[in-house]
């Protein structure tokens, strides 16, 4: 198994109030892996130690195979980034900034650009200083693509834009997911955006990973299940409990890499199941979370 | 790569540069202004005009600070707008972007040293210089261009820096010159720190010693 991404033990301090703990990351190649996690969990930070863009304080950092920081160039020249907030040069029109883009990158293909420009609805002789935060949006996301990268690293990039250019953003990076095998990075705190395009997911809280799964297990494994007489103490059980609750009558439990045939644990230990309801994935994200806090 | 940089940076800065190229290019004529043409002045007429010539010199050194300065500061201000995020995910060395625009900033440098060089051999041109007097059109522009140089790097390599690091140096500076002025009230000493570090760096061979002295166009 080859990894786009891999990190050990990564590390990282700014100030005192924020620390990523041992980050143990594995991309595989080809994936389009959601990084989630809520504002200040620290994904950005991360994204930035993963590109060399800062140090980490311990810890490796393999991007497509080169050591970071040592190599990072070698990586970056087949990595295509959007940052949080687009950083491009505003005095640039829509052209020069391609053009300086391209001259960077070896493998950036100009017709592909002159596609997206169109499809994007941009105009070339347009200063960036003039253009809404939209059409960076898109500028931004145009350069990357038309890199061609092996892999796409992408920093909340549909943060604050409308849903219209919010789809049209997601689209041209399905588009260019459908047509190749790049990896794709992407980060968020808009749960639903990643569900419809990722088949990973990793969750960033507080500085650690506290899951790293395929989305159709975070999808489908997690669970609000109605208990009656629930057990008081609870010895191994072949799910995780996130959250456990006392209503009036029963005990309401939020599991996670729930299967069918565990129902047969609750009957073991005396308890009922009375209803088991699918939870969409912002609400598993949200008891995920809340459980690790309170771990 | 480097050709896209210099685009770039000429996008940014070319208004600044065009006025220092007029600049460059006025200085030199305006020093002739004061010129009395012909082989047959008095000692005093040519005096009054070396004199007059060499006040108007006195501004190319600034000039050539201020040149220095905003290409220094230009070459970075984009990307310390954008925190360098930008710059930092282009695929090369960091060492290798910052020769890049070290070399797009020399090569707009070359622009007001142009208009100096030009200004200074129409001007040598335009007068007829009377008996023992000599103009000095590449010796002026050589030393305006590396003037220009000096200050370009220091200034390239200032903003450069982080902005903790900007302020490590100024409060440095600040403690000595201010521990100075407090020694020199109190121990009433007349020899300052601060004037002698300022004395060695202006004269020769201290680095500022091209920016002090005579700039004349006109000599003997």
């Amino acid at each position: 198994m080859s990894y786009a991404i891999e990190t050990h033990g990564l590390t990282y301090h700014a100030g005192k109030h924020f620390e990523l703990r041992e980050l143990n990351l594995k991309v595989r190649e080809g994936s389009i892996y959601g990084f989630l996690g809520p504002n200040g969990a620290g994904k950005t930070t991360t994204i930035r130690l993963l590109l060399g863009l800062l140090r980490a304080q311990a810890g490796s950092i393999s991007l497509l195979g080169q050591a970071v920081p040592k190599d990072v160039h070698k990586a970056l020249a087949l990595t295509g980034y959007v940052p949080e907030r687009p950083h491009l040069y505003s005095y640039m029109t829509v052209e020069q900034a391609m053009r300086y883009h391209a001259a960077f990158f070896a493998t950036f293909d100009r017709e592909y650009a002159d596609e997206l420009v169109d499809t994007f609805g941009l105009v070339s002789d347009q200063k960036l200083s003039h253009m809404s935060k939209g059409e960076m949006g898109k500028l931004h996301m145009l350069l990357v693509l038309a890199q061609r990268p092996r892999l796409l690293v992408l920093d909340e990039p549909t943060d604050g834009l409308d849903p219209v250019v919010r789809r049209d953003v997601l689209t041209a990076l399905l588009d260019f997911c459908s047509q190749g095998t790049a990896t794709v990075f992407i980060s968020s705190h808009l749960v639903h955006e990643l569900e419809r395009i990722c088949d990973w997911v990793g969750v960033l809280d507080h500085g650690r990973l506290v899951a790293d799964l395929p989305m159709h297990g975070f999808k489908q494994g997690i669970k609000r299940l109605r208990i009656a007489r629930a057990p008081s103490l609870i010895g191994d059980t072949p799910f995780v409990i996130l959250m456990r609750e006392q209503t009036t009558a029963d005990e309401i439990w939020v599991v996670r890499g729930w299967q069918a045939p565990m129902t047969q644990w609750f009957d073991g230990v005396g308890a009922e199941i009375k209803e088991i309801v699918d939870l969409d994935l912002e609400e598993g994200f949200v008891e995920l979370l809340r459980s690790s806090r309170t771990m | 790569m480097y050709r896209q940089v210099l685009l770039a940076q000429w996008n940014a800065s070319r208004q600044a540069v065009l006025t220092f190229f007029v600049l460059g290019f006025a200085l030199p004529l305006v020093a002739v202004y004061f010129g009395t043409s012909g082989v047959a002045a008095t000692s005093g007429q040519v005096g009054g005009w070396l004199r007059g010539a060499e006040r108007v010199g006195a501004l190319l050194p600034i000039l050539a600070l201020f040149v220095g300065v905003f290409l220094g500061m230009a070459s970075w201000a984009p990307d310390h707008l954008g925190r360098h995020v930008y710059a930092l995910s282009l695929p090369l060395p960091r060492w290798q972007f910052v020769l890049l625009r070290f070399q797009a900033g020399l090569t707009l440098l070359a622009a007001p040293v142009a208009g100096v060089l030009l200004g200074s051999v129409t001007a040598s041109m335009a007068v007829t210089l009377p008996a023992g007097i000599h103009a000095y059109p590449i010796a002026l522009t050589v030393r305006f261009a590396l003037a220009a140089l000096l200050c370009f790097a220091i200034f390239f390599s200032i903003s450069i820096a982080t902005k903790r690091m900007v302020l490590s140096v100024l409060g440095v500076l600040g403690g000595v010159l201010l521990t100075d002025l407090l020694y020199n009230l109190v121990a009433d000493s007349s020899t300052s720190v601060t004037v002698a570090l300022f004395q060695a760096l202006t004269t020769w061979p201290g680095p500022l010693a091209i920016l002090m002295g005579r700039w004349a166009l006109f000599d003997v």
